[in-house]
């Protein structure tokens, strides 16, 4: 059985396009040229308004791919798979961009490129769980059978999400202090780091749409490859 | 710094670097399977005329 992809004409997503890059370009600005230099850490400390957000924006995409596999396994429609494979491949771009941002910022900081703390452990490990994820992906062939296991993964890989978020009020790590939900920020730069934050949501629902896209095209290749496959 | 001003470079570049090249793979990988598609397609198409 196959499933034609959608023919409507899609509006949504030239208008998200728009307005990502829009608010991409803004929050830049507000990074580069608005926000005041931090005292201690100097220019360096900017980092930290894409570094955040990047975190932030790959935890809402792997919770989203998350649900979407829990109603997966209830519903059992390859609409929701989509879904969730979409969400999870975005969230590791996004999980991927907050690694190296970090990276980046670790060196003039801390003098090293890593630090194995367990808020920085935890976060690689989120992003090796979601590697793992699209490996096994391309590993089975069966479609139902692919959405089966990947989304045990998928729900398991989520339980990683609020140990990053509590890592550095559990242990002591060489992370600076809680800032979403921490408090303590100069109004300024929450502004800007909520702003990033807006700006990277909207990629996100984007990149999303797009990749869904694809995931459909993919699903009714593999539908008419099987009816092929039954009249050969 | 300068020499501090160089890192954020870096790490602004590398995120955008690697957003510009997963939306390329997605673009790719779309052209790929719609290639793949309109194959079977006209495949398929083959095999229900032979059909009958």
């Amino acid at each position: 059985m196959t499933e034609a992809v959608s023919t409507k004409p899609d509006k949504l997503t030239p208008v998200l396009a728009v307005a990502s890059a829009t608010l991409v370009v803004a929050s830049l600005y507000l990074i580069f040229v608005w926000v005041p230099t931090e005292n201690s850490m100097g220019i360096v400390q900017r980092i930290f308004y894409f570094h955040v957000p990047s975190a932030a924006t790959s935890w809402v995409a792997f919770i989203i791919g998350g649900v979407a596999a829990i109603r997966y396994l209830a519903n059992r429609d390859g609409r929701l798979d989509d879904l969730s494979v979409s969400c999870n491949e975005v969230g590791l771009v996004f999980c991927i961009v907050n690694l190296v941002t970090g990276i980046f910022w670790a060196k003039p900081i801390w003098g090293i490129w890593w630090a194995w703390d367990a808020r920085g452990q935890s976060a690689m490990l989120l992003a090796v769980i979601y590697i793992g994820y699209l490996i096994l992906r391309q590993s089975v062939d069966e479609p139902s059978q692919r959405a089966v296991v990947c989304a045990v993964v998928s729900i398991c890989g989520m339980i990683d999400i609020p140990i990053i978020y509590m890592a550095n009020r559990w242990w002591r790590t060489q992370h600076p202090a809680p800032v979403i939900g921490g408090g303590g920020i100069d109004a300024r730069m929450g502004m800007v780091l909520a702003f990033t934050m807006v700006a990277l949501l909207v990629l996100l629902w984007y990149l999303v749409r797009q990749r869904r896209k694809l995931a459909e095209l993919q699903r009714e290749t593999e539908g008419v490859r099987r009816m092929v496959h039954a009249l050969g | 710094m300068e020499e501090n001003l160089k890192w954020l470079w870096y790490a602004f570049g590398a995120a955008w670097v690697i957003h510009i090249l997963y939306v390329a793979t997605i673009a790719s990988r779309a052209k790929d399977l719609r290639g793949q598609l309109d194959n079977l397609k006209s495949l398929l198409k083959d095999q229900q005329e032979k059909a009958g």
